[in-house]
């Protein structure tokens, strides 16, 4: 009976040690690009802290204070709404059309998904240098033909078009990531239930609407989780196109965020404003998957 | 409740994993964007730009009489008759600093192609091994920074811009006069007298004259490009309905520039006119251009932003109130944002290179630009308009002109050991030579030296626009525009304090909300100048 109840506890400790030393590489991985910058970013939000300083200072909640009653960081956080609420809606909506509609294809369907998918592969600058040479106003092919049709805007020129104009880019490189996700999701839907609604004489929306939507609806919500995350922090097509221009129009979070950092070096604000979009991130993370355990339940 | 945190874990270790990323993404891509261009050299403060241009002619090869030899005091050959010797203490052995690295970092611009096309020269002569890094300036500001914050010296020589770096962070600079009147160094060939002394002022020094920083190396300076064929060809049609001579020049002044631009808008739209489409263009964009876009009109018209003295030249620690909301320099701004109105509808979404571009194509027939886009402009693989460009200075305004100058130097980061110090004050001796800055001529480059101006070939360049001078050496034709441009009175220096990025971001905000109809020229004036005073503490 002693020896019974020893075992356990004597084989216990080293199948700890051994999960503990399997797990260290990644512990010290993680640590070194994760948790020690979040520690460290902490620390600086508190400290006056820029490049040509000789050392950091305390500052209290100076940084905070500041980050928090800058009129232009509400006003990028505000921007940043439309440009993540506009750019996932466009992306959700078109992603999924592609993915039924290549769904759909009975033939060439892997030649047709490599051809949308193209986009993904393309970095996110030369996305941006792509988009300004297109809408340049003196060789710009799109702004040749907008000129053709009568529409002679400056579409990076003017703060009514811009931020329509860069949540478009956004879309066009990253729809594809929605569509790839949602197409494998629609290639794993069982035939049988599109059996049974044909032999009820469901139409094709019908079966879009009733069965195969809310078959993928948790590969859609994966999706937008992964895009959700990323849009905030996106600022690449913006600094090569429109630089936050034209009157502030594209200043996004990310983009002010930038400017505080590396233009202005001010360390220790930038620091107060990529926690607040850590916490934003954090929040829209649990928020979806709070949808997915939903989903699960 | 273990696998809830283990989400929450995830979750946490993702997000911050996608923000500390987009910081440090977002300090990386607009250098890797504005320098994937031919022409990209965007967020240049300073305006060096440029960059690819195409310089076409050989100018540094073809003129003077280069003497080629080599002599034991000047190891690097190339001294042409007329220019100051590189001399050094009788026995001085030039390749004492064999095997030393140098690093450079230094903003892609004609004099950094120029001596990297160029670096074997130096190399050979000194057994140092000098790697050159070009890069958007802003990646140039970032890496000095933090090179100088954790007391490195990953990089021994820095391109020291007046107004981002050197106005910050001249401590961490060696002070030069301690090489140069080191009796066991070669010293400055010609001397600092030989510099272009204003040009030494503003890229030299910081706050008083005690301590040299840096040597000047560029000096980009915004004059006036304009269509020497649409000009002449119409220029009795436009004296018939004006009755004055159009022709851009030094007596033109502001409201005959914008009488002059409407004029040829409405002769185009017309169809009386098709070599261009738009009489003026500008580098609106909301960028570090709009603000010396916009400066040249505040100084013409008697205003300025700060009331110190000195803010131009040696600089200042607190540059005082800000006077934007003075009566001229809201006069300005009024005429700025009409002058706008009626400017080539691009204009709103060009820095220096997009409105370069523009020019180039054919589009436009006046622009305030800077005159080392002059070697893009003439050279036919780049532009439409190569042979039919001319240049003088901007318009005089009401109480004045102003030429924006962009110059900028190059320093030695002091943190760097005993032996990069020396070796890298020789390559400071040779990469500001005036007959390294003769060899060069051909990459785009504008000298900083008196002594170079005076050499036959650079004076029969600068005085014969149809010479063989002239035709090799492109940029001779803006260079006269940026010399008249150089004198007292007709320059324009931004001020050079410690918040200028700061102040320059929030002048070129609102600048541009000022054009887009969302606050009126006064209204601009007093946030920009709130919002100054504000910053400095005034």
């Amino acid at each position: 009976m002693q020896q019974a109840a020893s075992r356990p506890l004597m084989r216990k400790p080293k199948r700890n040690r051994t999960e503990f030393w399997m797990l260290l590489p990644s512990i010290v991985v993680l640590a070194a690009i994760s948790i020690f910058p979040f520690f460290f970013m902490v620390y600086a939000s508190f400290m006056d802290y820029s490049l040509d300083m000789d050392r950091p200072r305390f500052a209290g909640f100076g940084n905070w204070a500041d980050t928090l009653t800058d009129t232009a960081f509400w006003q990028s956080w505000g921007r940043t709404l439309v440009y993540a609420g506009g750019g996932l809606l466009a992306q959700l909506v078109f992603g999924c059309a592609i993915a039924l509609l290549l769904y759909h294809i009975p033939r060439f369907r892997n030649l047709f998904s490599t051809l949308f998918m193209l986009p993904l592969f393309v970095a996110p600058i030369v996305t941006g240098l792509l988009w300004r040479f297109l809408l340049d106003p003196t060789y710009g092919l799109y702004h040749w033909v907008l000129n053709t049709f009568g529409l002679d805007i400056q579409v990076l020129g003017d703060p009514s078009y811009a931020m329509f104009a860069v949540i478009m880019m956004d879309v066009w490189e990253w729809t594809p990531l929605i569509t790839i996700i949602v197409l494998a999701g629609l290639q794993t839907v069982p035939e049988e239930p599109l059996e049974a609604a044909d032999v009820d004489g469901a139409n094709s929306w019908q079966k879009i609407r009733y069965i195969l939507l809310p078959m993928v609806r948790r590969m859609i919500v994966v999706a937008l989780l992964v895009r959700s995350m990323d849009i905030l922090r996106y600022v690449d097509t913006i600094v090569i196109t429109t630089e936050g221009g034209p009157a502030d129009a594209t200043k996004t979070i990310g983009y002010y965020l930038m400017q505080v950092a590396f233009r202005f070096q001010d360390i220790g604000g930038a620091a107060s404003v990529g926690l607040t979009m850590l916490l934003a991130s954090i929040l829209m993370g649990r928020f979806f998957i709070k949808v997915l355990r939903s989903e699960e339940a | 409740m273990n696998r809830s945190w283990v989400t929450k874990l995830i979750v946490l270790a993702i997000a911050s994993v996608l923000v500390l990323s987009a910081c440090s993404s977002g300090g990386n891509k607009p250098g890797s964007g504005s320098n994937s261009g031919s022409s990209q050299n965007a967020t240049n403060v300073n305006g060096n730009n440029s960059g690819d241009s195409g310089q076409s002619g050989n100018a540094g090869n073809a003129g003077g009489q280069p003497s080629g030899a080599a002599d034991s005091s000047d190891p690097f050959g190339g001294w042409v008759e007329g220019l100051p010797k590189i001399e050094a203490p009788e026995g001085f052995d030039w390749k004492q600093f064999e095997g030393v690295t140098l690093n450079v970092i230094t903003e892609n611009t004609p004099p950094s192609s120029g001596l990297a096309a160029n670096i074997e020269v130096f190399e050979q002569a000194t057994g140092i091994k000098v790697n050159i890094e070009q890069v958007n300036l802003d990646i140039v500001v970032e890496k000095a920074g933090l090179d100088f914050n954790a007391r490195n010296s990953n990089y021994q020589i820095i391109y020291a811009d007046p107004y981002q770096i050197l106005s910050k962070q001249a401590k961490h600079f060696v002070d030069l006069n301690t090489l140069n009147n080191d009796p066991t160094l070669p010293s400055i060939p010609g001397g600092l007298e030989d510099f272009i002394q204003s040009q030494l002022l503003v890229g030299g020094y910081m706050g008083d004259k005690e301590h040299l920083y840096a040597l000047p190396y560029d000096n980009p300076t915004m004059v006036l490009a304009y269509r020497k064929d649409v000009f002449e060809k119409y220029k009795d049609l436009f004296m018939q309905e004006k009755g004055y001579d159009w022709t851009p020049g030094p007596d033109m002044t502001w409201d005959q520039y914008y009488e002059v631009a409407l004029w040829i808008n409405e002769k185009a739209k017309a169809g009386v006119i098709s070599e261009v489409k738009y009489g003026t263009g500008h580098q609106a964009k909301q960028h570090d251009s709009l603000m010396n876009d916009f400066s040249n009109v505040l100084a013409a018209y008697g205003g300025d932003y700060f009331e110190a003295e000195n803010l131009g030249d040696i600089g200042t620690e607190n540059p005082g109130k800000s006077l934007l909301t003075s009566p001229e320099a809201i006069e300005a701004a009024e005429f700025y944002n009409e002058l706008l109105k009626i400017a080539a509808p691009g204009s709103t979404t060009w820095d220096w290179n997009g409105l370069a571009e523009a020019f180039a194509a054919g589009e436009i027939a006046m622009i305030p630009e800077w005159h080392e886009f002059a070697g893009m402009f003439e050279n036919p693989e780049l532009s439409k308009v190569a042979g039919k460009v001319g240049w003088t200075i901007l318009p005089k305004g009401p109480k004045g002109r102003g030429n924006m100058y962009g110059g900028t130097s190059i320093g030695i980061n002091k943190y760097a050991s005993d032996k990069e110090i020396k070796a890298a004050w020789l390559f400071l001796i040779w990469a500001t030579a005036p007959q390294t800055q003769y060899m060069i001529l051909d990459a785009g480059f504008t000298p900083t030296r008196y002594s170079v101006y005076q050499l036959p070939y650079i004076q029969k360049a600068m005085n014969d626009p149809e010479s063989q001078e002239a035709k090799e050496w492109p940029l001779a034709s803006s260079l006269i525009a940026a010399q008249e441009a150089w004198k007292e009175g007709n320059v324009y220096m931004r001020p050079k304090i410690p918040m200028w990025p700061q102040i320059d971001t929030i002048i070129y905000t609102e600048l541009s909300k000022m054009l887009a109809g969302r606050q009126s020229p006064a209204d601009t004036m007093k946030e920009i100048a709130k919002q100054s005073d504000r910053l400095t503490g005034n």
